[in-house]
């Protein structure tokens, strides 16, 4: 066999091999494109929500009223969780490219994982215990 | 093939960058990475500062009594930079990614550039409307 044939099985098996490799990151890539378009909105719209005037964002009043709302409450139980996941898979993006050691990209995973459902359960925790009546 | 273990990640990806074109494209690259580095940060801080809406009215005006100092005010403006810059390119990613976009990427950049700077521009006379127009 030519060297340039074992060439192309050489490669023939590395592409087959990423193909069906579950590590390829497509379904991640695919992911961050979908949250992120979600997310162009919803943050955006929630900045300006929150600053269009001194005291829409800042004013317990307001809040609470606005968290009267299932629909505003559902609206944000989703935010937090796809702005987490958004943020996560962006920072796990990052550390990929530094191709570590296994044992450093997973306890760094893992760590971001720890992080991410702890802080989503502190968010949700906000939303769903709020009791305007509270003095 | 085979994962290959990179001894030094940091001083690879200052190499790797260091070999980059600085051109608008990379410039955008490497702006989308700090700013969803920022973000994920401010996140955090975000959900933890927001968890005293639990505690009632009193607590959180207290709270707020801080967050509207002018220091907190002028850089919850600043992290509006890093909002619409991060929001605004990933739309444009998203158009070179899953449309045409690849064809006039440097056009979407040069509106991203002018659709950040108007509405930050803009929110900066929202924000800080008490100050700048007092009766």
């Amino acid at each position: 066999m030519s060297n340039e044939n074992q060439l192309v099985q050489k490669n023939a098996g590395y592409l087959r091999n990423y193909t069906r490799s579950r590590n390829s990151g497509a379904p991640a890539w695919w992911m961050q494109r979908i949250t992120g378009l979600a997310l162009v909105v919803l943050t955006v719209g929630h900045y300006i929500l929150m600053h269009y005037n001194p005291t829409s964002g800042h004013d317990y009043g307001e809040t609470a009223s606005r968290l009267t709302s299932p629909w505003f409450k559902g609206v944000y139980l989703g935010f937090i969780t796809i702005g987490m996941y958004h943020g996560l898979n962006g920072v796990w993006n990052i550390i990929r490219d530094f191709k570590m050691r296994s044992m450093w990209g997973q306890t760094l995973f893992g760590l971001l994982v720890v992080a991410g459902l702890i802080f989503v359960a502190v968010g949700w925790n906000t939303i769903l215990t709020f009791d305007p009546m509270k003095p | 093939m085979a994962y290959t273990p990179n001894r030094e990640p940091l001083s690879a990806w200052n190499r790797l960058i260091m070999k980059y074109r600085m051109q608008s494209g990379s410039i955008a690259y490497l702006l989308q990475r700090a700013t969803g580095v920022g973000l994920v940060v401010y996140l955090f801080v975000h959900i933890w500062a927001l968890s005293s809406l639990t505690k009632g009215r009193a607590a959180f005006a207290e709270e707020m009594k801080t967050f509207t100092t002018p220091p907190f005010k002028f850089a919850e403006w600043a992290l509006g930079t890093l909002v619409m810059f991060h929001a605004f390119n990933g739309i444009r990613i998203a158009v070179v990614d899953l449309a045409d976009g690849a064809k006039y990427h440097k056009k979407l950049l040069a509106g991203v550039w002018i659709a950040g700077i108007a509405v930050v521009v803009a929110m900066f006379f929202l924000i800080f409307s008490s100050e700048l127009f007092a009766k």
